[in-house]
């Protein structure tokens, strides 16, 4: 069946190029002939997926040449949200958005343009280059969500993020909130090798995941309270004499502190808040630190937590610490920057940024760690280490949700401007509701974009952006290691399309940068910079490719023992320095997860159940994927998991449609009922939008109905006061099923203090205080009927003596179940076949208009 | 002689479905047609004491195929290595070797032209495996749940498994000798 592609004909060429539909990156064979791949299959001889390849990078060729892909550029004709545009080519569309940031730059500062990034499918460096030079620090991602916030506190603490897990001669490892079963396939190839030769897994999950389900011990634990957890595990290996006094002793300050402060967090303790028995907590903590080397695998659960983000990353780089699993043969590696070649930080050019304009960057008042205070010092003590820095991408941004509500609210001061590349924020960032709003209402949007999305929707310009196949790709994992994986070009980008490298390229002349700052044409150039320190003999990018392709170092122990670990004391900051130096608490503290039962009784009466969310599944990556049917027909609506018990208790089947609702809105997904949760939990899918549907303006392919970032709060004091991450894990919520007529999704949101008020200033026993409640209105929308009950809950007006709702529209009262109408005054069934009323009870039919009682025909 | 056979590892699926539709991409099946669905069954049990199984099915390659003695035109037909296949330009679509699969294998696209449709089913990658690559179903399998080979020779991969470890195959009762085999995950997080 292969019959009319022939990879062997004459003429194919083999092009390594690789997937860049998920972190992993992992390698692609692209057979091209005259300029078209024709087909593609997964690299055999790649280290990453060794010639796996999942649904996603599969499918590579339709999402190529997918024909609701952006092809050329496109500028606004009609009003934002219409629809309507004309295709221009790509030189006038970097001139007219040059000239536009320009005048903005001009009247309003350069902070007032702000950038927004995806996930790893572009050159971000280059994004950075130009930001910096251009002047504003309101460059953002994600990247709150995704690790970052961990990478800095771990650098903080012990002077390099352990992201380098040494498994091969490791004894045991905790996958904490990590499935890499549906997020990171060829890692679960890799676990499943090595519990297979007697490796211990422990899965920290609540619920029954594909990795779950290979685990030694699982842990399912309340969502959010995973920083409880943590903390117990530290007070169990120190309280019970299970900790390395050696490593201890000679490479830890703040250990006595810690004794102090820790004896409080008992499992015990912990036990309430995680649902968890202290036996339960006692076994990890015994199996991590008793199989010692042992690892804590990276994962994104411990950006996810909200309030008690910040205290939970500590708390795991103190188990690494305590166990003396820090670079040790089998333990958690700390490779720090690469010293071999050109890292993305030197390439950003962060020196062009003038201090006062650092200062300017939106939520670095507030959210220290992540941002330039924070960022600063850490890279002052890696460069006086290594002589060189972390990305400044990525970990050094302005706070995504803060530069929404400040577009909205002009606190701090108004943003104009915003260009999304490689994004779609409505579904990927907190509270939703409000990012749709703010991307309605920035004065300037530009998005970079192979899709027509929400964000592109309301763009004034959309530039199309080219594929995995169309550009070459360098994987160093965002500067967090000094590993790096080459893949090259297959083909040249398809129709008017250019690499993100090319457009902020483009722009940066355009808007008068100076040309010798950007001295490379294109990413082989670039890249050709960046690997040229490794003095191999190679003359160009491809060729490295081709030759070589990768670069991994051998792994080295024990580094520290040179001049101590990269913190400002030389030793792993049990209690740390720097935290201690931006306000924060110098020790692990707990400050009650997200919303719960014990600090919001109130609301835990009202919204029993607890959501977790965020979490991958298959074949979705993001919000990504969701229109190419190739994979689409796996999952082709959203479901939510809910426990058996807990679903007979409300009612819901099987496949229902129910709605999931939290103190911000409320969502549809379908009931998928099964027993991989406790009872009081549901999980819900992440990034669901439909683009198949209709680009309305209020409400465009569908993006609120079913997309968890509804049900989430970004506001200051729901955010981890330390890194800025906000909660997917651990909100209160409620289900129930829906009904015919029940309301459409809403759109109103709150924005709640202001960018001065709350955020660290307010101790954690009174952050409630500064939260004002969405304005709650328990009176009906439309006049309701004599007779009738308005109910806030369902928002439906009820006939509670027969069970009836009432239509607003049509005026009629219907039957939830069996959809039949009734009339409102007389309570008579409507017959459709005859055009008549009729009396259920006696059975006796009535003339529609008069309501006069119809005499049955003769004789019957 | 070969017989080419392959082996599901169970205990290594992850019910990613990468390989249902890594198939339907390589081969350019319409959009109707699978060879390659996992079926998962579970989650089962009481929470937290639970287990889940994923199922690959695709065509068994049975020794004794009810497929090909039924095919009145000769286009159903199998090779001396086992792989069952069907001969497009022979095949005139009447299904008879639709109905006679007990594994539903095998079927016809309702998305071809009338005149020229025919039933379309799994063929192990006949031109791959000829050419000493592996099926595109046991390539792109992350897991490495799929392991193909030559049962015949005593070295390779899928003759140790079947003839070291409990294998099954699906309905064994009907005397098809399926050739495709199942190493059970036996469940249980240990």
């Amino acid at each position: 069946m292969t019959d009319t592609v022939d990879i062997h004909a004459e003429g194919v060429v083999v092009k390594k190029s690789c997937c860049y539909f998920c972190h992993q990156n992992c390698g692609v064979l692209a057979y091209v002939q005259d300029g078209k791949v024709i087909k593609i299959e997964g690299d055999p001889t790649h280290p990453t997926n060794q010639g796996g390849l999942c649904c996603r990078g599969n499918i590579a060729l339709k999402h190529l040449d997918h024909p609701d892909r952006v092809n050329y550029p496109l500028k606004r004709v009609g009003e934002k949200g219409e629809n309507k545009w004309e295709q221009i080519a790509w030189d006038q569309a970097i001139a007219e958005i040059a000239e536009k940031l320009n005048q903005i730059k001009a009247e309003s500062g350069a902070e007032a343009v702000a950038t927004a990034g995806g996930t790893l499918r572009t050159d971000d460096w280059s994004r950075r280059r130009f930001m910096n030079m251009f002047g504003s620090p309101n460059g953002f991602h994600n990247a709150l969500l995704c690790w970052i916030p961990t990478f800095m506190m771990e650098t903080a603490i012990s002077g390099w993020s352990p992201f380098e897990t040494d498994l091969s001669t490791s004894r045991c490892v905790i996958l904490w909130g990590f499935n890499p079963g549906a997020a990171a396939m060829p890692g679960m190839r890799g676990y499943s090798d090595l519990k297979k030769a007697g490796l211990k897994i422990v899965v920290v999950d609540p619920r029954y995941s594909e990795t779950a389900a290979h685990a030694d011990l699982w842990l399912p634990l309340r969502p959010g309270s995973d920083t409880a957890l943590a903390l117990a595990m530290i007070q169990v290996i120190l309280y019970e004499g299970l900790a390395n006094y050696e490593f201890i002793n000679n490479w830890c300050i703040g250990y006595d502190e810690l004794l102090e402060h820790i004896g409080q967090y008992t499992p015990e303790w912990a036990a309430e808040k995680t649902w968890l028995t202290p036996q339960q907590i006692r076994e990890a903590a015994y199996m991590y630190a008793r199989n010692t080397p042992s690892n804590i695998q990276w994962g994104c659960t411990a950006d996810q937590l909200g309030k008690t983000s910040g205290a939970g990353m500590h708390a795991r780089i103190i188990l690494r610490a305590i166990t003396g699993n820090l670079d040790c043969p089998g333990g958690d590696l700390m490779p720090g920057p690469s010293k071999a070649y050109v890292t993305d930080e030197e390439l950003e050019a962060n020196d062009w940024l003038p201090e006062e304009q650092k200062a300017k960057q939106i939520g670095s008042d507030k959210f220290k760690m992540t941002s330039w205070p924070g960022y600063q010092k850490i890279a002052d003590t890696a460069r006086a280490t290594w002589g060189k820095a972390p990305t400044a991408e990525w970990m050094c941004e302005a706070h995504g949700p803060s530069v929404f509500k400040a577009i909205l609210t002009s606190d701090p001061y108004p943003v104009r401007a915003l260009i999304v590349s490689a994004s779609n924020p409505v579904n990927s960032y907190g509270d939703a509701k409000m990012t749709l709003e703010a991307l309605k209402q920035v004065e300037f949007l530009v998005t970079c974009e192979y899709w027509m999305t929400p964000a592109a929707l309301y763009s004034d310009y959309v530039m199309p952006i080219a594929g995995a196949l169309e550009r070459p790709i360098i994987h160093n994992n965002y500067g967090v290691t000094d590993s790096l994986i080459a893949s090259q070009r297959a083909i040249q980008p398809l129709y008017d399309r250019h690499t993100d490298y090319i457009f902020w390229h483009d722009l940066a002349l355009a808007t008068g940068q100076d040309a010798g700052q950007w001295p490379w044409d294109n990413e082989e150039e670039a890249f050709y910079y960046v690997i040229y320190p490794l003095g191999l003999p190679v003359a160009s990018y491809d060729e490295f490719v081709e030759k070589v392709r990768f670069y991994y170092p051998p792994l080295e122990y024990y580094k520290y023992g040179e001049g101590g670990f990269c913190t400002p004391s030389r030793r792993v900051e049990l209690k740390s320095s720097i935290l201690e130096e931006l306000g924060y608490p110098s020790m692990p503290t707990w400050i009650g997860a997200a919303e719960n039962e014990e600090d919001d009784p109130e609301v835990a009466a009202e919204y029993p159940l607890v959501l977790t969310t965020g979490g991958g599944f298959m074949p979705y990556h993001h919000s990504e994927q969701f229109n190419i049917t190739s994979v689409r027909f796996l999952r082709h609506e959203p479901y939510f998991t809910i426990n058996p018990v807990k679903a007979k208790e409300l009612g819901i089947k099987e496949g229902d449609w129910c709605w999931i609702e939290t103190r911000r809105g409320r969502i549809k997904q379908r009931a998928n009922v099964e027993p991989s949760v406790d009872p009081r939990v549901i999980y819900a899918q992440r990034g669901w939008w439909y683009p198949e549907r209709e680009a309305t303006a209020e409400e465009p392919f569908g993006c609120l109905e079913s997309n968890v970032n509804v049900l989430s709060s970004v506001d200051d004091e729901h955010c981890d006061p330390i890194g800025g991450s906000w909660a997917n894990r651990g909100l209160l919520c409620k289900v129930y099923k829906v009904r015919y007529g029940d309301a459409k999704v809403d759109t109103q949101f709150s924005i709640p203090g202001s960018s001065s008020e709350p955020g660290v200033t307010v101790p954690p026993s009174q952050q409630k205080l500064a939260y004002e409640p969405i304005p709650y209105d328990p009176s009906a929308p439309f006049e309701v009927p004599e007779g009738l009950t308005w109910d806030p809950g369902t928002k439906i007006a009820w006939d509670l003596e027969l069970g009836l709702a009432y239509d607003p529209d049509s005026g009629w009262l219907y039957h939830p179940e069996t959809n039949v109408f009734y009339d409102v005054y007389s309570k008579y069934a409507y017959d459709p076949e005859t055009e008549t009323l009729i009396d259920e009870a006696t059975g006796i039919r009535y003339n529609m208009e008069t309501r006069e009682p119809i005499p049955a025909e003769g004789g019957e | 002689m070969t017989r080419y056979a392959m082996v599901m590892d169970q205990r290594r699926c992850i019910g990613c479905q990468s390989c249902t539709v890594a198939c339907r991409t390589w081969n350019d099946l319409p959009d109707d047609i699978i060879f390659n669905p996992v079926v998962t069954e579970g989650v089962l049990g009481i929470f937290p004491n639970v287990h889940q199984t994923f199922t690959p099915l695709i065509c068994m390659h049975c020794d004794n195929p009810p497929c090909t003695i039924c095919c009145p035109c000769v286009a159903s037909q199998q090779d001396d290595d086992g792989i069952v296949w069907v001969d497009d330009t022979k095949c005139m679509a009447c299904k008879v070797c639709v109905n006679s699969c007990p594994y539903g294998a095998r079927d016809v696209s309702s998305l071809d032209p009338p005149l020229h449709s025919f039933v379309r089913k799994c063929n192990f990658c006949k031109d791959r495996v000829r050419e000493g690559e592996q099926p595109y179903c046991v390539a792109t399998c992350h897991q490495k749940a799929r392991i193909f080979g030559d049962l015949d020779d005593p070295e390779s991969e899928v003759s140790k498994l079947v003839n070291s470890l409990e294998v099954r195959t699906i309905f064994p009762e009907l005397n098809t000798k399926p050739h495709v085999f199942y190493i059970p995950d036996l469940g249980g997080n240990k």
